[in-house]
Formats: C-alpha cells, sequence, structure tokens
C-alpha cells in the first residue's frame, strides 16, 4: 500500500468477525467496522474530509479559518486537514468533555473556544442561546470561515452512503448484512450507510444507538439531542436505544480484552447496543426462524487511548496499580498516635536550638508566598513519591515536617518513623496554626 | 387523558411534614389570606450546618453567607443571626443593611455587594460592615467617605472578573459587575493609595454559570491577585466565591427525565401539547428538527448546594495545578461563600386557594387561583415543578373527580400573560374550588422577588412555622414577629 497523501489513506477500513465465542449468539455473524483504523483515528476522517476537500483550494486563496461545532473526532479530524493545508482550525463547543482530546486538539493546533456553563439565574428575556448566537457570527462574517456545519451538511452522510456503506457490502461478499448497528452523533454514518445498504437490499434493520439520558457517552446524543440534528431522521432507524456510560464501558472492556480490537467507549456502547438487540433476534430464529444465517454489522468509531480520564472517573478500578512500598494511606492509628507533635512554641524553640531540617509540604506558589525561615519545600505528591523508593534524609538528621493544618505531616512522620527515622516530629495545627501564633513568617 | 407526567417536588422532612397537616394549613389561609408564604427558619440553620460539613472536610474556615436578596423574610435573616459566627449576609442594598443590622447581625457579618448608591456606601462605611467593591471608581467613593467623615478603616473584598483561562477559550458570560482581572494591578495601586481608609482583607469573585470550570478559572486568577497583594505587603485574609451553588428541585430523576424528553416531542408535534399555545422554553420544531435551547432550570440537579461545593473544592486549578482547597490551605486563606439559593431551600412554601375550575370548549381544564405569576416567580426562572394538592376537609366526592388531570394553572390578575405555570400540569385528582394547591420550595427568589400590588391585589403575608423537635405541634406567628429565642437551640 503505497500512497501519496495521508488523506488517501482515508476509508476501506477493515471489516473484522467477533468471535461467536465471544458474543454467543448462535445463529448471527457479528462483523465490526473498524473506523478507528482510519489514518486520524476515527470515522469523523471520512466526513471531516468530504466536507472540507472541495472548498481548501478557496479557501487557503481568501485567507479563511475552517470553523464546526465538534467536541472531538470531527474537530481532530478537520484540526489535521487544516494544519495540512495551512489553514488555522476554531472547534467551537459547550461538550469537550474528555480532557485527552482538548490536549490533543491543541497540540495539532486547534483553537477551542468552551461555550459558557448554563446561567444560575435564568434571564427570560435573553432571546437566544449560544449557539444560535455562533450561528449569527458565522453567516455575518461569511467570507472569514469555512464552516463544515457537520449537523446540516449532506456530505457528512454522502461520506457514508458512497464509501462506508459500499465497502460493507463488498466485503461481505456483495450482500447487505440483515443488522447495521450505529451510534448516533452526527446521525452521518448512520443515515449515510443506511442508506447506501437499503438501496442493496431494502429489508436491512437499522439501529440506533443513543446515550442514556442524564449519562454522557463521548460522541453519542440522548434521545432529545437527536432532533437537534439536522441530518437525523426518525424514520431511518428501525429501532432506537438507549446505552448508558456503564453499558459503554463494558463493552469496551469486552472488544479490547477478548477481541484485540483496542476501540472506544462509544464502539463499546455499539458492540453492548448490538448484542442486546441481537440476542433476542437470535432467540426468535432458534424458537422457529427459517435456519438461514443472519449478518450484522457494527461500528467501532474509535480508539480508546483517547479515553483514560473517562475511564478513571467512571471506574476506577479498572486501571488498579499494585501497592507501592510505604504509602501514607497504609499508616495505622497506632503509628499516628505514637507520632512526636509538638506546638509552634516548642518547635520555635527546638528549631533555634537543634536546627532540624523543617520540611514544609505544601503546592510551591503557597510556600513562595509565605514559609517558615529556613525550611525547604519539597510538594506532598513528591514526597510520597521520593519516599517510594526510601528515606531521603538520614536517619539521625532531625526532621520537623509541617503542612497547612498538621494533618498531612502527621501521617508523613508517622511512615518516617517506620521506615527507621529516630527524631522527626510534627508541627501540630500546621502552618495556620504557626501564623495564628503570630510566628513569623518570610516570603524570600 | 395521556399517562400523567409529574413533577413531584423534593421534599425534606420537615417541609413534608408541614404540608401534611392540611388541619393546620387551611385555617392559616382562611385567617391571612391566599396567597399566603410560610417560611421554615429552623431548616436555614441545618442548611448551614451541611455546608460547614464540607468545610470541615476540606479543613477550611470562613463565612458562610446568604444571599439577603433571595428572600425578604425576617425571620430568615434573625435566625441566621442565631447560628454563630461563622454564617454572614450579603446585602445589596440599603434597605437590606438595615434589615440585617436590625436582624442581629453584627457588621464583622455583613457582606454589601452589587451597585451602591451613596447612601448605601456611608452607612457600610459608618458601621464597618465588609465592602465587596465593585469598581476602581467605587473605591475611590468608598475612601472619599472615610476621610470625609473621619470614619475607621473599612474591610473591603474587591469583585474581580473576566478571568484568563488557559488552554482552550472559556467564552465566559460577560458580567455588568466587578473589576477584569487583567486590571487587578491598577486597582491594587488605589489600594495602597488609600491605605488610610480601606483594609484589603482578600477579593471576591462572583459568576453566575453552573460550570465548576469557569469557576476554577476564576479562584485560580483570585488567587494569583491575592499573590501579588501579599508581594505588595498587603495582608490579604480571604477569597469570596459566589453564584450558582443551585438546588435540586424535584424529588426524582427520572420524572425530569421522562417529561423533558415529552416536552421535545410535543414540540415536533409527536405528542398532543404540554404547554399553553405550544410555548416551547426557548425550543421551537422546524421541519421536523429542534432548534433553539431549552431555557429552564435544571429541576433535577444532584449535584447541588454543598454538593456542588465539595466537587468545586476538589477541581484542580487549571494553572496552579493543585485542588483548589488545598490551595486555599495552602496558602492560609478563608473561604467565604455566597451560596444563594441553596442556603433557603427547603426554606418556604407558598399556599395559594383554588378559585374556580373550567373546562374550556377544547377540553382544557383551567384552574383559578388566589394568587398569580408574581408570587409565585416559577415560570420567571423557569422552574417546571408541580404543586402539591392540600385538599379542603373532608368534601363530598364529586363525578369523575378523583383520576389524575392535566390543568392549567392560572392567575388572579386581568392579563393574558398571568398564568402560574404556561405548563399543562398534572394532578392527582382534579382539584376543586377552597382547596390549597402548596409550591414547595420557594424561599429561594421564587416568594417576594417579583410580588407586587399589581390590580389592587394583596401581595402575600408571611408566617414564620416552627414545631418543638421533630414530632410536636406547629406553631406560627407573623414574619416580622418572629425571633430566634422561640426555636433555636445551639447551631454551631
Amino acid at each position: 500500500m503505497r500512497y501519496d497523501h495521508i488523506t488517501d489513506a482515508i476509508g476501506d477500513t477493515p471489516l473484522v468477525r467477533i468471535d461467536p465465542e465471544v458474543h454467543g449468539l448462535r445463529h448471527i455473524d457479528l462483523y465490526a467496522k473498524l473506523e478507528m483504523l482510519n489514518p486520524f483515528g476515527s470515522v469523523k476522517d471520512r466526513a471531516a474530509w468530504r466536507m472540507a476537500q472541495p472548498h481548501l483550494e478557496e479557501a487557503r486563496r481568501r485567507g479563511r479559518t475552517v470553523v464546526e461545532l465538534s467536541s472531538g473526532n470531527t474537530a481532530k479530524a478537520l484540526a489535521v486537514i487544516a494544519g495540512m493545508h495551512g489553514l488555522p482550525f476554531r472547534s467551537v463547543t459547550n461538550r469537550m468533555k474528555v480532557p485527552e482530546i482538548k490536549d490533543l486538539l491543541l497540540l495539532l493546533g486547534a483553537e477551542i473556544e468552551e461555550l459558557p456553563g448554563q446561567a444560575e439565574c435564568l434571564d427570560p428575556t435573553a432571546t437566544e442561546d449560544p449557539l444560535t448566537r455562533i450561528h449569527r457570527m458565522l453567516t455575518e462574517d461569511d467570507d472569514a470561515y469555512l464552516h463544515t456545519d457537520q449537523y446540516y451538511n449532506p456530505a457528512n452522510a454522502e461520506a457514508h452512503s458512497g464509501g462506508t456503506g459500499p465497502e460493507i457490502i463488498k466485503d461481505l461478499g456483495g450482500v447487505a448484512p440483515d443488522f447495521f448497528v450505529a451510534c448516533v452523533g452526527t446521525a452521518g454514518s448512520s443515515t449515510g450507510a443506511a442508506r447506501a445498504l437499503r438501496a442493496h437490499d431494502p429489508a436491512v434493520s437499522v439501529i440506533g444507538l443513543v446515550a442514556q439520558k442524564g449519562d454522557f457517552v463521548p460522541g453519542i446524543r440522548n434521545i432529545d439531542e437527536v432532533h437537534e440534528v439536522g441530518l437525523f431522521d426518525p424514520r431511518t432507524y428501525d429501532a432506537l436505544e438507549a446505552v448508558s456510560a456503564d453499558e459503554a464501558i463494558d463493552g469496551m472492556l469486552t472488544l479490547v480484552r477478548r477481541c484485540g480490537i483496542l476501540g472506544g467507549p462509544t464502539g463499546g456502547a455499539a458492540y453492548h447496543g448490538a448484542l442486546r438487540y441481537l440476542r433476542q433476534r437470535d432467540a426468535e430464529q432458534a424458537g422457529g426462524g427459517d435456519g438461514r444465517r443472519r449478518t450484522a454489522v457494527f461500528i467501532v468509531c474509535d480508539r480508546v487511548e483517547s479515553y483514560m480520564s473517562y475511564v478513571r472517573t467512571r471506574r476506577p478500578e479498572l486501571l488498579r496499580r499494585p501497592p507501592r512500598p510505604n504509602s501514607p494511606a497504609s499508616v495505622t492509628p497506632r503509628e499516628l498516635a505514637e507520632v512526636h507533635v509538638i506546638g509552634v512554641e516548642e518547635a520555635r524553640a527546638w528549631i533555634a536550638t537543634e536546627r532540624p531540617v523543617v520540611v514544609d509540604l505544601r503546592g510551591a506558589f503557597a510556600f513562595a508566598a509565605l514559609h517558615i525561615e529556613g525550611s525547604i519545600n519539597i510538594v506532598d505528591e513528591l514526597f510520597e513519591e521520593l519516599l517510594h523508593g526510601g528515606l531521603p534524609f538520614g536517619r539521625s538528621q532531625p526532621v520537623l515536617l509541617v503542612c497547612p493544618v498538621g494533618e498531612q505531616s502527621v501521617t508523613y512522620a508517622a511512615l518516617l518513623a517506620r521506615m527507621g527515622h529516630r527524631d522527626v516530629r510534627s508541627l501540630a495545627g500546621g502552618v495556620i496554626a504557626w501564623r495564628d501564633a503570630d510566628a513569623p513568617m518570610v516570603r524570600d | 387523558m395521556s399517562e400523567p407526567l409529574y413533577l413531584a417536588p423534593r421534599l425534606e422532612s420537615r417541609p413534608a411534614a408541614l404540608l401534611d397537616s392540611p388541619a393546620f394549613l387551611h385555617p392559616l389561609v382562611a385567617a391571612l389570606g391566599s396567597p399566603l408564604n410560610l417560611l421554615l427558619p429552623d431548616q436555614i440553620a441545618d442548611n448551614v450546618r451541611a455546608f460547614r460539613e464540607v468545610y470541615a472536610r476540606h479543613r477550611l474556615t470562613g463565612r458562610i453567607c446568604y444571599a439577603h436578596k433571595a428572600n425578604r423574610s425576617s425571620a430568615l435573616v434573625r435566625r441566621l443571626a442565631a447560628t454563630g459566627p461563622g454564617t454572614g449576609i450579603d446585602v445589596a442594598s440599603l434597605g437590606e443593611l438595615q434589615h440585617a443590622l436590625a436582624g442581629g447581625l453584627t457588621p464583622d457579618r455583613i457582606v454589601a455587594t452589587g451597585p451602591k448608591d451613596p447612601d448605601f456606601l456611608w452607612l457600610a462605611a459608618r458601621t464597618g460592615v465588609t465592602v465587596a467593591v465593585d469598581s476602581p471608581g467605587e473605591l475611590t467613593a468608598l475612601a472619599a467617605l472615610v476621610e470625609r467623615f473621619r470614619l475607621p478603616r473599612v474591610p473591603i473584598l474587591p469583585r474581580l472578573s473576566e478571568f484568563a483561562s488557559t488552554g482552550t477559550r472559556v467564552l465566559t458570560r460577560r458580567s455588568r459587575f466587578g473589576t477584569p482581572a487583567t486590571e487587578a494591578d491598577a486597582l491594587l495601586d488605589l489600594v495602597e493609595k488609600h491605605r488610610d481608609a480601606v483594609e484589603f482583607t482578600g477579593v471576591s469573585y462572583h459568576l453566575d454559570t453552573m460550570a465548576p470550570t469557569e469557576k476554577a478559572a476564576a479562584l485560580d486568577g483570585c488567587l494569583r491577585v491575592l499573590d501579588e497583594s501579599r508581594r505588595r505587603g498587603l495582608r490579604p485574609r480571604a477569597v469570596d466565591i459566589g453564584g450558582g451553588f443551585g438546588t435540586d428541585y424535584l424529588a426524582d430523576g427520572a420524572q425530569w427525565e421522562r417529561y423533558t424528553t415529552e416536552l421535545t416531542r410535543a414540540l415536533l408535534g409527536r405528542r398532543a401539547p404540554l404547554t399553553w399555545e405550544g410555548h416551547g422554553y426557548g425550543l421551537r420544531g422546524e421541519n421536523g428538527t429542534l432548534r433553539g435551547a431549552l431555557g429552564v432550570y435544571p429541576g433535577h440537579r444532584p449535584v447541588a448546594g454543598p454538593r456542588y461545593l465539595d466537587e468545586l473544592l476538589a477541581q484542580t486549578a487549571p494553572s496552579l495545578g493543585r485542588p483548589l482547597a488545598t490551595l486555599l490551605l495552602e496558602n492560609l486563606y478563608d473561604l467565604h461563600t455566597e451560596p444563594g439559593r441553596a442556603l433557603t431551600d427547603q426554606c418556604g412554601i407558598t399556599l395559594a386557594r383554588v378559585l374556580e375550575v373550567r373546562v374550556t370548549a377544547a377540553g382544557e381544564r383551567l384552574v383559578r387561583l388566589a394568587a398569580n405569576a408574581r408570587d409565585i416567580g416559577l415560570e420567571d426562572h423557569g422552574l417546571l415543578v408541580d404543586p402539591v394538592l392540600v385538599p379542603a376537609g373532608a368534601t363530598a366526592r364529586e363525578p369523575g373527580g378523583d383520576s389524575p388531570v392535566g390543568v392549567y394553572l392560572l392567575g388572579n390578575l386581568c392579563l393574558e400573560s398571568d398564568l402560574i405555570s404556561r405548563r399543562l400540569v398534572f394532578l392527582p385528582r382534579e382539584p376543586r374550588a377552597g382547596d390549597l394547591l402548596a409550591f414547595a420550595n420557594t424561599a429561594g427568589y421564587f416568594m417576594d422577588f417579583t410580588a407586587d400590588h399589581a390590580l389592587h391585589q394583596p401581595v402575600a403575608r408571611k408566617v414564620a412555622v416552627y414545631r418543638d423537635g421533630d414530632a410536636g405541634p406547629w406553631h406560627w406567628c407573623l414574619d416580622e414577629e418572629y425571633w430566634p429565642h422561640l426555636t433555636a437551640g445551639d447551631d454551631e
């Protein structure tokens, strides 16, 4: 495979069979269309290229900015395409909830504008929402922007009626699948692919998956939000079903752990939703169908790597790490009770006579502002990291630990004592007690 | 009628028990008229306690302030005064300042905010309350007053706005108030110039948004300004944050989700209308596509009030990189909060008597109440929540009267626009003349914020309601007759 441009690698993605041992369907063959293997990482590469490509030359001549209301994959693809063609790209959104995608977009050179959050005090006289305002900005100075308009642009669906759909038919040996399952975001892939599949065989069942209300699955709208999409037509779907974030992660786990398909939560939602729907069809088939095997295709729309924080907030246990030595969490109440805690007056006298190392565990910003004279700053996170490796000072070197209220310092003092340190003390009440006792602090 | 779409209010034990006492409520309305506002002063003390627990979890100290403008009640102010030195009040007018002082709040617990006229500024300076200075001009005016009348130094907490964001550009809604954070240097110059007149105690921000990211950026910006002030030798003690902690008004998230979905379907013409004349609350259907944005208060908001504060404090500061609570603590700052309506959560109920039920030719049921949309400001704030039916005694059963109905609630003004709700409100049965409808949780902004004497209709009277312990009989007195010795124990 040799290409002149990376954009030539968009499309022609593999159709991979899911092992029946994994999905357990007896009369249906299930295939994953791996849109995650598009060069910029998602199903949106097709639409982005199809929407932008015809206008790039003119946009460059006129110095236009590519603009899209996107929170993720479309923005990613457009940012790459715009960058390759020397155009600035701006994404306007209030839905960007995945921090990795935000960082990646900035890395790609995109400008991101986040719409403000909902007002606490509603203004009933406000006549327009932020999105309407953005649309007005785009139309008022039409010449400055190339607005790809994914939610209304027919080219979005055409990318799939001309690409994704026909590719599936070709890979299935010239037949359309009996079931086609896709998540609904812009409705581009489901609408476009459904059009091509039905043109080939009107009997194809199309299942659209939406996010459960009040739940967030990246790239999918919920049952109300889909109505805000110009490309969405409820008649496209034989069934519209909701998938929760939890189910999406379950589906994703099966794909990544058992199928070797490193897809993200949206692909997981498609797999989970597909299986839930197909199990019933499979059971009907078992109870007196015509004996013919059926085929089903679902879309894995992007890759797992960008969703680690999504997983971390929803299922932290999946990212478990082995326990590390000398962790503050392992300190026992008994060890805490044995710590040598001293008050401000005693601490001042001890500092004056024994000159202990005073370790301030607060953040660098706070330390720089005000601290006990002669103390050194080892931020708590860093100190914890250091202790995993052992004591950062000699066993008999006197140490006074200081934190904001004397809570962390007690814990770390207990830990140091357990590690064999002979003279560690903790400042009772912390820096706040120090300040309240009018003991001197410096900013140097 | 299709399935009723209820939006049942969230009721904690105290207001729930009160609504379960029709024999107490009916005579009260008979004596004092409809509408009638009930206030539960002991509830505000409970709410303060819930916020204090969040402070304790983060080891933070500082003042929890009630935004007076949420309600004109004296009982709430006086009950708050009895909760101890850790609570305070935000006043936004001369009248509110006088009311707070008269209600027992000492100047060290009062913050004057908002646009200030000279009278307001003078009394604030004279009594020594903290002034959340809105602009350099106001600071100059305040300093001039202090010098002219030889007053002691006035504590100030300048209000900042328009904080810079990092990474992505956050298009925060513009505010008419505060000094842009980029102009903080000039503001501090002014503070130093007027050192003898004003005492710089910290800075404040107040954002009208529910987005924690915007607030994290603001707090981060405040910490940077405070650091600069310390570099100049000033001694700031606190950051004051306000706006948008929110309240959870509905009992059941599933009801809210179902309702909003059905509203969307109704606007697209896929089901019978759910609103008067197809009102869309900001949404409209255009050729099968939904346009606009749903402009209503998110009625079901599980992360609201104390929990919202908890999550906000756990946010990482965008430029300083540590959790906000940790940064406040490490930098030795107090946190003052203005939880707004969240402090009045469950503190009030508005009662209205049913005057008439009418059925139009088209089959719509119209229920006219002895109250109007200014007395019960749900529509003004886009709050979608059902009233609770408090039946009038054991009335004889009327035919067809015991199954759920959808009704429109009309006010008592001679105005087409006077609908207490533009929604079709579902009730467990058709109300009858003499029944009461109780609007729950109205103490924060829905009770008297817009009430007036239009068309010579009386404004609702207010009574404070309290009981001994959790099960004793209910007592009441006029709001202005309430003093905390009637109920308050040790709160803080």
